[in-house]
């Protein structure tokens, strides 16, 4: 529902700002040709009355429901208050996981004879019966309820009555909703996860599709050597197994249940916290309450491996949309993940990656509004740590699409090996080919690379490849030349002649695929 | 004007790069494009680095072994006179890599035209760079264990104090300060591991992937990996050279240690302001205002607070140098260290005020204690109480609420009600109520595994002190 600051009776007031309002030719008589709808707004938010009234209106006609921790207060809360601190808005995310550890709760509860069987499994009955509304969307959520947690529960007790009142023994919302979250990022973490295999697949899938394309290997994107596609589509797919390796220890780190500490001390109350950790499938409860309830120190972990994915999707982003530009013309991606322009028909754009490479700046803010949130926050609750919610919700939500974008986008490009082929020679790529020769042959390096230099310079000058020079020309340039030169040069001959693991040879490249094929359960065919 | 009358009087040392160029950088370009100044912080690892690689070379026949004897003798000379503080770094000479490489041709002659043979800067940097990393990690780490031990000798030396335990900075319930201080000790212990796992995930060795794409001289990988002491090469070449993850992995869990510091920072302000008063800081870690006489300000901690900015920072500046960088190498990436270098000093400056301050405090018990029954702290543990009398819980906490409205009424504490005020309340209290009220009450009270309960500490510290090895 719209704010009440913005009613329209609110106009009149603003009229007065010059700044706010283009004014007709009539200067006496100024009246608004276009209307400015949010500096109008920002200068009636300030206006005391207007605030004060509409208030105290709402105030008057809708008596507020007692919080359920109201025992102590004798005024509700302002509107305006409660707007700003409301976190249902967006936490209703974690209704499936505030379930599962609700009911976790109370069979522990009904074990340790703090409630009985028939309760509990009235409970239980309650919380069923919420999730199927909440997932069938007939579920109301309600702002005055502020939360998933009371708006689950205070609809528990709608439902149940008595029994739902005990629910809550022994439990704090502090860690109620530190296990909901893990819970929820543990789940989150497995679709990541899955997600990168997914793209690595597809990567290696595309490498199996572009076997003996050579396509040359860029430093500070200038043409280096030359390298075989496959090899460089290999190296991200390296770089996204660490990313899932970073999640898979993250997960690990962040497998302790908080449920337990209560709101940061614990209890006296007989609680089993090892049967709750149990159940949820945590590793084991947390040894330190005020840890407990505090800490987020697994959310910061959590997006910062997050920003690490999508720092290299980025990588991807920017080197495919280079190659499908005119200039460098080595992909075509198909149309269906391709967009146009409204104005000029020739356009083909390839909006996907572009948007992949673009929202990493998300996921990294996402990070830095969790750094900062945390930063010289005193122990343990406070009520700043809501606001670690939404940025986790758009990391995880944005990566994912990142991350199925960028497989779907692999899967529908073709590379136009003809027009690299033709331009492969351009950039003296066998260069550094040809120094290895010279030092093969006992020349230390970097005279090799001096002459090698020198002869590049004279292609410069002479407007030709390596391999055009003669074998006199060669020669002037250090006598060591032979006949042998020209099993160097060239970039398929030069390609050929890398050996070292891990190198661009065609041997080490096939080990690298075997190992892939193997590791990700691809069937080749 | 000052390049060209430069340019004049002296002519350029010709780059080991400068083959196919005809001019000389300009001096701009040069000052610009420098890393001399910062990088030769890596002068051992890149040192350590090539000799490996020299000793490789020799293995592989690809130089002799009297080359790589020179070699090795004139790096360790160079070592020797960079530490001596008689080596001079040129910025003509660019980085560390070739400030060192010339020197040693400036010293050995020929042989040292060798030692970049099969190697290119890009996995040398990182090489030296992945050496350096993990160097860090083991002193960050051995900096973390040292401020576990202090605060877990802080906790040894305050046993049965209680302080209020607070959410909202609201006083909530009591808990022991041993409790407090072993929260800390736990998230450290996390930190400790996240760089632990991030250490092992970058000990690979990016050595003999050259430019980007390996070579086809007859080097041996394993060897110089197993000689630095990595775990195997890296499978993939232009993995090897592009990927700065292990930085920004090591950044993002430096970032969380400052976080972490930086709450304790707060914390401990807090509590040695007037109206807190539960520390007195000793002079020694403590420091003056030049124009008000009396003042005495926990500076170090407000730092440890503070500096937190600049170590988040970095971690920014490195996830913006690496955002949307095609492979494989890219100059911009020379300005990874940098950020490196001061996340590191940062952090384990951190580290250490704090352990520091932590063995010069002294708690104000009995201030400490005067001021505890303010805050209702053992409101809850009383509607524990009837929830044990089988009151529903929120029942219980409505019932409990109503009587703290009845102490603030009469300006008195829970303990202080009388037994019929609670009955009109609710008839469930008896006389073993006032059992549960009151601090001391009430901290007895709590048993879950992890609370603030006498024996779950007393179990919590026995853990750390044994795990921390501790001498009690």
């Amino acid at each position: 529902m719209e704010s009440l600051l913005y009613s329209s009776s609110l106009q009149t007031p603003a009229f007065s700002s010059q700044s706010t309002f283009l004014f007709n030719k009539s200067l006496s008589n100024p009246t608004p040709i276009l209307p400015l709808p949010h500096p109008h707004r920002a200068k009636s938010r300030f206006e005391p009355l207007s605030c004060t009234m509409s208030h105290s209106a709402e105030a008057v006609t809708n008596p507020k429901e007692t919080k359920l921790w109201g025992g102590r207060f004798e005024e509700s809360v302002t509107d305006i208050v409660e707007k700003f601190t409301e976190s249902i808005s967006f936490d209703k995310q974690l209704y499936k996981h505030d379930i599962m550890g609700s009911k976790a709760h109370a069979s522990m509860l009904a074990q340790q004879g703090l409630i009985s069987l028939t309760e509990r499994d009235s409970i239980l009955k309650g919380l069923d019966e919420i999730e199927r509304s909440i997932e069938a969307g007939e579920f109301v959520w309600r702002t005055d309820r502020e939360d998933v947690h009371m708006n689950i529960e205070a609809a528990l007790t709608d439902m149940v009555g008595e029994p739902a009142k005990k629910l809550h023994t022994a439990r704090s919302r502090n860690d109620q909703v530190l296990t909901d979250f893990r819970l929820w990022c543990r789940d989150a973490i497995d679709r990541i996860v899955a997600s990168i295999k997914n793209l690595q697949v597809a990567l290696v899938k595309l490498a199996l599709k572009n076997e003996g394309l050579i396509i040359p290997g860029y430093t500070h994107l200038q043409r280096a050597q030359p390298v075989l596609l496959q090899h460089l589509l290999l190296a991200f797919v390296e770089q996204l197994d660490r990313d899932a390796g970073r999640l898979t220890d993250c997960k690990a780190r962040l497998n302790f249940s908080p449920l337990g500490a209560c709101a940061l001390a614990g209890t006296g109350l007989p609680i089993d916290r090892f049967m709750t950790s149990n159940a949820l499938g945590f590793t084991a409860p947390m040894r330190n309450s005020i840890d407990a309830v505090s800490d987020r120190d697994f959310v910061l972990e959590f997006l910062s491996a997050n920003s690490i994915i999508a720092v290299h999707l980025s990588r991807i982003g920017e080197e495919w949309v280079l190659w499908a530009s005119e200039e460098f013309g080595f992909i075509t991606p198909s149309d269906s993940v391709s967009t146009g322009s409204s104005i000029m028909p020739q356009k083909k754009n390839p909006d996907p990656m572009e948007l992949v490479r673009g929202k990493s700046a998300r996921v990294i803010g996402d990070l830095v509004t969790l750094l900062t949130l945390c930063k010289g926050l005193p122990l343990a609750y406070n009520r700043d740590l809501q606001e670690d919610k939404e940025p986790a919700f758009d990391s995880v939500k944005t990566v994912i699409g990142m991350l199925e974008v960028t497989a779907e986008f692999a899967q529908n490009i073709t590379f136009n090996d003809e027009r690299i082929r033709k331009a492969l020679p351009a950039g003296y790529l066998d260069a550094t080919t040809l120094a290895d020769y010279l030092v093969k042959k006992g020349i230390p390096f970097r005279t090799s690379h001096d002459i090698v230099g020198r002869s590049v310079a004279l292609c410069v000058s002479k407007n030709c490849q390596l391999q055009d020079l003669s074998l006199e020309d060669m020669r002037s340039l250090s006598p060591v030349f032979d006949n042998d030169v020209y099993e160097f040069l060239g970039v398929e001959n030069a390609v050929k002649k890398f050996s070292s693991y891990g190198s661009t040879g065609l041997a080490c490249v096939a080990d690298q695929l075997g190992y892939w094929v193997s590791k990700l359960e691809i069937n080749k065919s």
